[in-house]
């Protein structure tokens, strides 16, 4: 059995540790509120911007802009996004599981594009082809660097160098779930909004629908690369609460159970100091 | 109340005016135009410059953007913005700071000197100024 002294400092550092996952769950669950806000105030945009487009899809043909170009597949990027930081759980080692097992599937030598530290750190240590890195995103997120990246990935598939890029992300879910997604990002590709009274409408178009449309696209991946970015952040958050709650739980039960051996061997000690007194008093009596 | 007109300016990043009133004014890639009651069902881009929407007692208020797409529908407009700042939410030291180095910029020239784009970002700090009110 550990001595009192041993228990003693084990039991300080179980409650400092506790201390710490219960303000990070805190910190975390404020952050994961914020994501969420930021998640709902893109709705009424995205979804306007995705009904325009829908539209405009029906009266003039997407194939000729360059982002739109359906080549055959020879080279892919994927783009991952993780976290910058760990303690949240398997947010991390889930998403990168699951992008090797998709890197297996469609070629080792694909190209990645990493935003976030833990997926850069894993893929680059194991000698895959990292391409580009963007760390530290998330602490303080923008729509600015967001559409930079848009744009450095518009570049590589319009340069004709790769003819297919994947998002990887983890979609918001709820606080405890998240859902691994797989988006494609180029070429673009919008489906024809079939709503009828928006088709029977005739509308103005200023300039001509086809360079309205035209114009939109790059929006459209702007948007939706942003909301990528917001729903990681979000589950991220959410997943770093879940780990610190479940972590200050367990500190609780190790402080229990510490508590529970210490005073057992507080009360053995006293016990065996009696027992020596008392027998040392019949000693003496005897003699 | 019904010669009013129903809008709603959102970004990507937040809705940034939702409310009725009587004449919006855009920047639009053909030209400045303006919105009124009854307008016919448009769809228009616009670019940098000064949304201004006047309501119904002739007050004005003025967003600075760098573009985008409205929809006008039975006197509904919706504005999708890049970006669309009031005037409270400019950082006019910013938007100074920003001025003076296009204009140092403009004046220097030198190597790998873009023009075309010191030009912009001149522009845009100079929108931003006139909307928080400084520059006239």
């Amino acid at each position: 059995m550990a001595t009192l002294k041993e228990i003693r400092v084990r039991f300080k550092a179980v409650k400092n540790i506790q201390k710490i996952t219960k303000a990070m769950k805190m910190v975390s669950a404020a952050k994961m509120r914020k994501a969420q806000e930021r998640i709902l105030s893109t709705r009424p945009y995205a979804r306007k911007l995705s009904e325009l487009m829908g539209q405009l899809v029906a009266l003039a043909h997407l194939s000729d802009h360059p982002l739109t170009q359906e080549r055959e597949i020879k080279k892919r990027v994927v783009v991952l996004v993780t976290a910058d930081r760990g303690l949240c759980g398997a947010f991390n080692s889930n998403i990168i599981k699951f992008t090797v097992n998709h890197l297996n599937a469609i070629g080792k030598d694909t190209a990645l594009v990493t935003i976030g530290k833990k997926g850069f750190d894993f893929f680059n240590k194991r000698q895959y082809n990292v391409i580009k890195n963007y760390p530290g995103l998330f602490q303080n997120l923008n729509i600015q660097e967001s559409n930079e990246i848009v744009s450095y990935l518009k570049d590589l598939f319009v340069s004709g160098e790769y003819d297919f890029i994947e998002v990887i992300y983890n979609e918001f879910k709820s606080i405890i779930k998240q859902n691994i997604t797989t988006e494609t990002l180029l070429p673009f590709s919008k489906k024809i909004n079939t709503d009828k009274k928006l088709m029977n409408a005739s509308f103005i178009y200023e300039p001509e629908a086809k360079k309205i449309l035209q114009e939109l696209i790059p929006k459209e991946l702007n948007i939706q690369f942003w909301k990528a970015l917001l729903e990681s952040n979000a589950s991220e958050q959410g997943a770093r609460m879940t780990a610190m709650d479940a972590a200050s739980n367990n500190a609780g039960d190790l402080i229990q159970a510490l508590n529970l051996s210490y005073n057992r061997a507080r009360q053995e000690s006293i016990t065996k100091e009696l027992l020596e007194i008392v027998s040392g008093a019949e000693a003496l009596k005897k003699e | 109340m019904d010669n009013l007109l129903n809008i709603e300016i959102v970004s990507p990043e937040k809705n940034v005016f939702l409310g009725t009133a009587k004449v919006l004014t855009v920047p639009g890639v053909e030209g400045l135009f303006q919105v009124l009651n009854m307008h016919a069902p448009m769809i228009s881009m616009f670019e940098t410059g000064v949304i201004t929407i006047e309501d119904e007692k002739g007050e004005k208020i003025n967003f600075s953007t760098r573009g985008g797409v409205l929809e006008v529908k039975d006197n509904k407009i919706v504005v999708l913005a890049d970006t669309a700042e009031a005037k409270d939410s400019i950082d006019v030291e910013r938007a100074e700071r920003a001025m003076q180095r296009a204009e140092e910029r403009l004046k220097e020239g030198g190597k790998g000197f873009d023009r075309e784009r010191a030009k912009f970002s001149m522009q845009r700090a100079k929108i931003r100024l006139k909307v928080a009110g400084i520059l006239k």
